[in-house]
């Protein structure tokens, strides 16, 4: 899909921490190898048993939005024809425990609430400095 | 109860509107510290220690030479913080001349934001500018989440949801701050009064904030002196006692955490600092919640021991908030929304004011003055203030 803030909105740094959540297609989300720990944003070290050796864990992206605000006045001359838009913070259900930020789409941003069932959707864009394609994972509202 | 340091001496500068200060941030600040150290009864060559916070750039040798110190013998912020570290600023002084570290502490202040840029908008993130979007700014920036009213309405929105708290509550906060600036000269709203009427009619800044839920903007500093009790006895104000200060979070520990979302993260700082003051909540008779948004104020007040969340709307409608009369004096200068934004410390000087008894807003036989800095953002941190005893 096309991007939520507009085709020049900036574009997250791919590093060892963003490279898999906004680049693999998928809602992957850091895993300690070691005790299975799921955490969101990424870290250096496990919160669980402190270790430093991470996989991905690809989330089927379902969720539920746990809060839900309303941009409605630019802070960015590039979102300035992009407000209103939803800012929200989604739980996924198969893992629980982390919170994701995102836009919802698929409704009007007044109408999105906390409560709304919603998934996974991607946005593509590409890294201005290698080229790379990006998935930006986005959400959108869904009707179940 | 701790009550081994107390604040001597305040001062602070004329307050302006963002960007009109005629002074740079730097003479600000040293007119606030001159003022609090001449209100305390000392001479700049007195002073031997500074503290700040917010990543303050008006460092302390500077200072030192600028006004003319003896010597220097402590210098400290809290760590990284905002303007959560307002009160563990406060707690920092009290900790270092009560281990006998430094004599006469100012801590201060100072912002020009017309000559830094400023704090509250996204135009400071450097990644916006073609720099590397990392960090929070990756993982929220590239959806737009930019600034603190941003991440704030988020807390607060799932705060209103949870307990049924309507855009009223909100808008008392507001009215209770701008009705007690009316009272207060220095402040940069006095005789600019807000109506329900005119909050409700105010843009939208980020749903569910107004433009009157968020803070101003503004140029200006504060500073007050820090000492023993004894040495505070000699001088010629009535000491406001540090009797506790507390500052910390968690678990658990993130900004955006499950657990903890609709919290302002002051759940610890309440705990510990009434366990260390050894009183209650109902045994403060003014307080002052630094407003850098209304919702969290909310938060901050349920957190600290002062409402239940289920009541909290209750707790603060009616003018329950509003004058020195009221059923809980609060923000009594007017606080950030009302008087100046200097990253709350106007308020440890109007805690000091109540308890000297000279606030433009004053409460009746204050005992206790409670100071809570910046809500929603951690370690966050508070501090007690007391008469002597």
């Amino acid at each position: 899909m096309t991007r939520v803030l507009g085709e020049r909105w900036a574009v997250p740094t791919l590093d060892a921490h963003t490279r898999a959540f906004f680049t693999s297609g998928v809602l992957a989300l850091q895993r300690c190898r070691r005790c299975a720990y799921i955490q969101h944003p990424p870290e250096d070290v496990c919160a669980s048993c402190q270790g430093f050796d991470f996989d991905h864990f690809a989330s089927a992206g379902i969720g539920r939005v746990e809060s839900v605000a309303v941009v409605t006045q630019a802070v960015h001359p590039l979102l300035a024809e992009q407000v209103p838009y939803a800012i929200a913070l989604v739980a996924v259900a198969d893992a629980p425990g982390v919170l994701i930020a995102g836009n919802v789409v698929g409704r009007e941003p007044d109408a999105v609430r906390i409560g709304d069932r919603v998934r996974v959707v991607f946005e593509d864009a590409t890294d201005p400095h290698s080229g790379e394609a990006l998935t930006i994972p986005q959400w959108v509202v869904t009707d179940a | 109860m701790h009550g081994r340091s107390a604040v001597a001496g305040i001062g602070e500068s004329t307050y302006y509107r963002r960007g009109e200060s005629p002074h740079t941030e730097f003479q600000l600040a040293c007119v606030a510290i001159r003022r609090a150290v001449e209100d305390a009864g000392l001479t700049l060559a007195d002073v031997d220690g500074f503290v700040s916070y917010r990543d303050e750039r008006n460092t302390p040798v500077r200072l030192a030479r600028a006004l003319g110190l003896k010597e220097l013998r402590w210098a400290a912020t809290p760590w990284g913080m905002g303007g959560n570290g307002m009160a563990a600023a406060v707690q920092i002084a009290d900790a270092a001349v009560t281990a006998g570290s430094a004599r006469h502490i100012v801590v201060f202040r100072a912002l020009a934001q017309g000559e830094f840029g400023r704090y509250g908008q996204a135009g400071g993130s450097k990644g916006l500018h073609g720099g590397p979007m990392t960090g929070s700014l990756a993982w929220n920036g590239t959806y737009g989440i930019l600034t603190p009213a941003h991440q704030c309405a988020l807390q607060t929105a799932r705060f209103m949801h949870d307990h049924a708290i309507s855009q009223e509550a909100l808008c008392e906060v507001a009215l209770a701050c701008y009705a007690n600036a009316q009272r207060n000269p220095r402040a940069l709203r006095y005789g600019h009064p807000l109506t329900r009427e005119a909050y409700h009619a105010s843009r939208w800044i980020v749903k569910p904030f107004h433009l009157y839920d968020c803070c101003p903007e503004n140029d200006g500093a504060a500073a007050a002196v820090v000492t023993t009790v004894e040495r505070a006895r000699d001088l010629p104000h009535r000491p406001a006692v540090v009797l506790a200060a507390a500052s910390g979070i968690g678990p658990p520990f993130g900004v955006f955490d499950r657990a903890s979302l609709g919290s302002a993260h002051y759940r610890q700082v309440g705990k510990h600092l009434w366990e260390h003051a050894g009183c209650r909540p109902t045994d403060v008779q003014v307080a002052q919640f630094y407003e850098n948004f209304t919702g969290q104020v909310l938060m901050a007040l349920c957190e600290m021991g002062f409402a239940e969340p289920d009541g909290v709307e209750e707790f603060v409608s009616g003018g329950r908030l509003v004058g020195p009369d009221a059923a809980f004096p609060f923000n009594t200068s007017g606080g950030n929304l009302g008087e100046a934004y200097i990253h709350g410390f106007e308020m440890v000087n109007e805690s000091v004011r109540q308890i000297r008894g000279d606030s433009t807003c004053q409460v009746k036989d204050v005992q206790r003055a409670l100071v809570v800095a910046g809500p929603g953002y951690a370690p966050g941190s508070a501090v007690l203030f007391g008469a002597p005893t």
